[in-house]
């Protein structure tokens, strides 16, 4: 792995876990208890960063898959799928602690409602990323199958976003990402906005080591691959 | 008779009832109720223990297959 990707990653993610140390100090000892729902809307200041650097992750992952078909740069290609793995793993926390937030709030760990359900549709659109590339002989074609699949399936991020502005949902509004501004509590805001930058410094930082993992494997790859220099057999005319 | 009777007895059922009434429409402190119904410890710290086993689970991954890949480099 090259300098700069492991110092780059090093320092972004020195930077996330020092973030994440102030959010867990303003989650638990600084920000206000939200009056309806208690101490359990706390999972909120995990749960919206969560599925920020999913959205962002599956976003690096269509627009790297785009270039790439263009281009046919096989970066692009180890980007998306550095991508797509940490994004898989943010929908997952976001599938994880939606429950146990609904379960307290709602009164049930899971709903058909459209927002959960485009989650869930989400996430298995992307595990089926990487179930496409590993699907063919020609690993060439299973690169150019993923690439379509990462695309489309990051058109259901603004359906995400908009379900429960077109459809009746459990699922609450945005209260940030509103015409008419946040209507957040200003330091239930600022710990959200500690936790989104934690979560985007420690997502980048995974990234580019998961990248430079990458790389290493093709350079290892290339050299199994490389023609050896074989002795000449003894006796063989010189 | 009856109808005097069975007045008195709704009246008096209303003013019995009519402090409870009164609780439970909002009149007692929203955060007292919030506290009594919504007790989320346990989810608010599995929540956050997910997230962490989540997130130390992909540092050991990337690292392991690092360490696999350098290996197999060197060799």
């Amino acid at each position: 792995m090259s300098a700069k990707i492991r110092w780059t990653g090093a320092v972004l993610g020195v930077l996330g876990l020092a973030m994440i140390l102030v959010l867990h100090w303003m989650v638990f000892f600084w920000v206000p208890t939200e009056r309806t729902m208690g101490v359990v809307q706390r999972i909120f200041y995990i749960h919206v960063p969560s599925a920020w650097v999913a959205f962002m992750a599956f976003g690096i992952v269509a627009v790297c898959s785009a270039i790439y078909l263009w281009l046919k740069d096989e970066r692009l290609d180890m980007a998306a799928q550095s991508a797509a793995e940490g994004g898989i793993l943010f929908t997952s926390i976001v599938l994880l602690t939606g429950p146990l937030w609904g379960r307290v709030a709602w009164g049930t760990w899971w709903t058909w409602e459209p927002r959960l359900t485009l989650t869930l549709l989400l996430w298995f659109i992307y595990v089926g990323y990487f179930l496409v590339r590993a699907s063919t002989e020609n690993p060439q074609r299973g690169k150019r199958f993923a690439a379509v699949v990462g695309i489309v399936g990051a058109l259901d991020i603004p359906l995400i976003h908009l379900s429960v502005v077109w459809f009746r949902s459990l699922h609450p509004a945005p209260v940030v990402m509103k015409p008419e501004g946040p209507s957040l509590d200003p330091r239930m805001l600022a710990t959200l906005f500690v936790g989104l930058g934690a979560s985007t410094l420690i997502f980048l930082s995974f990234f580019l080591f998961r990248y430079g993992l990458e790389r290493m494997r093709q350079a290892s790859a290339h050299r199994e691959m490389a023609p050896r220099e074989t002795p000449a057999p003894e006796g063989a005319a010189q | 008779m009856r109808i005097r009777l069975l007045t008195g007895i709704v009246l008096a059922a209303f003013v019995i009832l009519l402090p409870d009434a009164g609780f439970a429409q909002g009149t007692a402190d929203p955060s007292a109720l919030a506290n009594q119904s919504l007790r989320g410890y346990t989810h608010m710290f599995i929540a956050y223990a997910i997230a962490w086993a989540v997130v130390v689970g992909w540092v050991i991954s990337i690292a392991r297959r690092l360490a696999r890949v350098e290996k197999a480099l060197k060799e």
